[in-house]
């Protein structure tokens, strides 16, 4: 895990700053991760909230943009100079406090996702809808969000390392 | 070709991500017990370079690359549910160490576990659709 190289919190603070506004001049749309699951979900469902409005067209920039995601993941670790390959490996933090058996922490995990799934949709975005993109234009909304976020960030690591670590 | 063009930023965006920290699983526990603050400055410096930018973009009324569109600065709007759904987020962002740009991402660089968290935010966004009216566009 720590193969990856990582630069320092405002040399990547700064560059995301840059690619956002990036973003906005070249697409003339606001950087944001969450609603695109919508999209996957309407491919597969017919529910109408996955067919309307920004839902309308399913295979819009948002899908597309999640699609190079993985990639951007994959050239970040190879130009850090380590070969491509699968791991099960959380970091020394999480392997603390998760289950180790794959199955229940894999439950966990789903859990989780269901969580921040859920919770976007309510709130309308994550980190980078409303922490990055929301916040850069001002928005009151988007940083009474953050607060949310990093609240519950809080609430459950802080619970987690206190109960199980 | 304009599929390919999000695409690329796609792939760019992960990068980024992948750089400041964030698809490194420790970074998430450690920023929500205090211990290390790599991911609150990547927010802060993001929205350090972000809103200064964003001010002139619209101050100088700058149209999108190459077209004569406007850029849409149409910040999210508030309702009721937003502040409980973050915390909501917020929790399954520290259990899962992850959020729905980053874990992308993850997968990418080959953490297998990934998976597993991504299908629970597909589960989740699901759920919300099924359970929620259409929004208007």
């Amino acid at each position: 895990m720590s193969e990856l190289l990582v630069w320092s919190g405002w040399v990547g603070g700064i560059a995301v700053g840059l690619y956002t506004l990036l973003q906005f001049w070249v697409t003339g749309k606001a950087l944001g991760c969450s609603t695109g699951y919508g999209n996957v979900c309407g491919l597969a469902s017919k529910a109408p909230f996955f067919h309307t409005g920004e839902y309308a067209d399913l295979l819009n920039w948002r899908l597309w943009f999640l699609l190079g995601l993985p990639f951007g993941g994959a050239f970040a670790l190879v130009s850090s100079g380590v070969a491509w390959h699968p791991t099960f490996d959380m970091g020394a933090m999480y392997e603390q406090v998760l289950p180790s058996t794959v199955w229940a922490r894999g439950l966990v995990l789903i859990a989780g996702g269901a969580l921040i799934g859920y919770g976007a949709r309510s709130a309308g975005g994550c980190p980078s809808g409303h922490s990055i993109a929301g916040m850069s234009q001002l928005s009151l909304p988007s940083l009474l969000a953050s607060v949310g976020f990093f609240a519950g960030g809080i609430i459950a690591v802080q619970t987690l390392f206190r109960v199980v670590g | 070709m304009k599929k390919l063009q999000f695409v690329f930023l796609g792939v760019l965006f992960g990068f980024l991500l992948s750089r400041a920290g964030a698809t490194t699983y420790d970074f998430y526990a450690k920023l929500f017990l205090f211990q290390d603050p790599q991911l609150f400055f990547v927010i802060a410096f993001a929205v350090a370079v972000g809103a200064p930018g964003v001010w002139l973009m619209k101050k100088t009324k700058l149209k999108a690359f190459g077209s004569d569109s406007p850029i849409e600065f149409k910040p999210k709007p508030y309702k009721g549910e937003l502040i409980p759904g973050a915390l909501l987020f917020g929790l399954g962002w520290g259990l899962a160490g992850a959020c729905p740009g980053t874990i992308l991402v993850m997968a990418g660089e080959g953490k297998v576990t990934a998976l597993f968290t991504i299908v629970g935010i597909l589960l989740g966004t699901w759920v919300y659709g099924l359970t929620h009216a259409p929004k208007a566009a």
